[in-house]
């Protein structure tokens, strides 16, 4: 085909050419495929009659209810935590270190079966809320709680190495000029770092939005209650297909429409630096 | 200029990687092990099994149950290993069926993948591998027959099931009759409705509110569910947790578990609802004659034992 050209040097060239263009179009197709795959097995008027079915929207709005009361707790609680873990060096540190790296790793339905082990109606604190006639497992509120517990390790940890890496001198400028540590969080700390927090926190949106193990062994199933959209496309892959993929193309949207965020963040950050 | 990505070197690279993408098609599509499902064009089920909700009627399926004292003469020793998609309600009882089948086998072994049928079927449908499939609902059964994943005439009627109540052996919610699963703020576990356990159930609610409590007990009743859990064992696993105060499940889990497990409350056979168990060989199998040989000792009185011991009731 080509011997006159074929020297050592062009030779070896080629050959990375070709690896290279190998493993990215294998990667590529790899992920892409499956994708593709979700959308081409459903008609577009089959996607728009489903999204009416009533478990498709409960389930829709169910997510979003809970995965953004997730967002807001583990924000509100994790950025002054991260701060003050990032900030201070206390007895056990290291343990909370590792205990924030935990979920991560956890297997979700080993999460969900701790989570009602130590919750339940008979569980180790849940038989005192019992007593009291609040039940905690079986709820939207479980549905939160093992949201939290899956999906908080991507904003704490993003959180803690970003309150880490910002250099103290210009927080502690800001105090000599006179401005109280609420005012200096407010307007020089936060600021800083908004850029990485807000990506943290759309992972965890993210995560949380997929959470299944746990929640279906902690929370339950039911439509309206607890039965959230990664739920409802393992229950309707049986009983009716076009409900499953219609589910599974919203989530893949949405998933989509997160990535897209991070990455236009992370443009802007780029674009300030 | 040298190195560069010229138009013939272009061509090159892509042919090559054209011939090895379609290599890897070829060899994706002709593997098939135990447990991934081969990639090959099946026919999707587009229709929704629903079974119905009344009490059985007899199944579109041959229902003889042979009752050999012994393994059939044809039997010859091989090393191999069947794979049995099983109704998850026979979890139990397969800790037991797989050393027996076996002890009377040697060199044959089954697996068995249990789970809800809804799954079952549905990773059948699309592509998964297995040498026998025992369904817990008709419907599901007649569905893949007609879908043509039988081998004709080996469906068989297995054994049967009733629907039970049962409660956490503390019984917290103090639930004495049926009627009291309508009490206010009791919590309730069932199967999903595309289970087989969770259609029975809820056929099960039917004939009772039809025929003794009133259909204002049964939306009681459905109101308290706390949870639709898609396999029963797992509705047997929160009953027993004490984490809701009762669950439908089938009579065989109620039975076969250990003294002071549970609490139940037995449902009058006239409105129960008889689920019928079916085994069947796929057509898929290439292990045919060890796939029989294992049907063969489920149906035989070898096999009948175990399930009876398990609580199953022998079909008529």
């Amino acid at each position: 085909m080509i011997p006159q050209r074929f020297r050592p040097k062009n030779y070896r060239q080629s050959l990375t050419y070709l690896v290279a263009g190998i493993l990215i179009v294998a990667v590529t197709l790899y992920l892409a495929l499956p994708i593709l795959a979700l959308f081409l097995r459903i008609t577009p008027d089959e996607f728009f009659s489903a999204l009416h079915d009533p478990e498709v929207t409960s389930a829709l709005w169910l997510s979003l209810l809970t995965t953004v009361i997730t967002l807001i707790i583990v924000i509100v609680i994790g950025t002054p935590f991260a701060y003050f873990h990032s900030r201070f060096s206390y007895p056990g540190k290291m343990v909370v270190d590792t205990l924030i790296d935990l979920p991560l790793v956890l297997p979700p339905a080993v999460a969900g079966v701790a989570l009602l082990m130590l919750y339940g109606r008979v569980g180790l604190l849940g038989r005192y809320a019992n007593m009291f006639g609040i039940s905690i497992a079986f709820t939207t509120l479980a549905v939160i709680m093992a949201q939290i517990f899956v999906a908080s390790p991507f904003y704490l940890r993003q959180a803690k190495s970003l309150f880490e890496q910002l250099d103290p001198a210009y927080e502690q400028t800001a105090r000599t000029l006179g401005a109280s540590s609420l005012r200096t969080m407010a307007q020089v700390t936060l600021p800083m770092t908004a850029g990485g927090l807000v990506s943290g926190a759309v992972m965890t949106f993210g995560r949380a939005l997929g959470e299944f193990g746990a929640t279906i062994m902690f929370a339950g199933n039911l439509p309206g209650v607890t039965q959230t959209m990664p739920l409802a496309v393992y229950v309707g892959m049986e009983s009716d297909l076009s409900i499953g993929l219609t589910l599974s193309i919203l989530l893949v949207i949405i998933s989509f429409a997160i990535m897209i965020v991070v990455r236009l963040i992370q443009k802007r950050e780029a674009g300030h630096a | 200029m040298k190195g560069t990505l010229t138009p013939s070197r272009l061509a090159l690279i892509s042919i090559v990687l054209g011939l090895l993408m379609i290599a890897a098609l070829f060899a994706g599509c002709t593997q098939s092990t135990t447990t991934t499902p081969a990639a090959t064009a099946t026919p999707t089920a587009a229709a929704t099994a629903v079974p119905t909700p009344v009490a059985t009627t007899a199944p579109a399926v041959p229902t003889t149950v042979a009752t050999t004292a012994t393994p059939a003469p044809t039997y010859t020793p091989s090393q191999s290993n069947i794979v049995a998609f099983t109704a998850a309600s026979l979890s139990g009882a397969s800790k037991t069926i797989g050393p027996s089948f076996t002890a009377a086998y040697p060199g044959t072994t089954v697996s068995f993948n249990l789970d809800g049928t809804q799954n079952l079927k549905a990773q059948v449908e699309n592509g998964a591998y297995a040498d026998v499939f025992i369904s817990a609902s008709n419907a599901y059964t007649n569905t893949l027959n007609s879908e043509g994943y039988f081998v004709p005439n080996t469906v068989k009627t297995l054994t049967t099931n009733y629907i039970i109540v049962i409660l956490p052996a503390s019984n917290p919610a103090n639930i004495q009759t049926l009627a009291d699963l309508a009490k206010p703020g009791i919590k309730i576990a069932m199967e999903a409705k595309n289970v087989p356990a969770g259609t029975a159930t809820l056929a099960v609610l039917n004939n009772l509110a039809n025929d003794t409590y009133s259909q204002n007990w049964m939306n009681q009743t459905l109101a308290n569910v706390v949870t639709y859990e898609t396999s029963e064992p797992a509705v047997a696993t929160k009953v027993s947790l004490g984490e809701v105060d009762a669950g439908f499940v089938y009579q065989s889990t109620a039975t076969a578990a250990p003294t002071g497990t549970y609490q139940s409350i037995t449902i009058p056979k006239k409105d129960n609802y008889l689920q019928t168990y079916t085994i069947g060989i796929l057509k898929e199998s290439k292990n045919q004659a060890q796939a029989g040989w294992f049907e063969q000792y489920m149906l035989s009185s070898a096999g009948q034992n175990i399930l009876t011991q398990y609580g199953f009731t022998t079909p008529k």
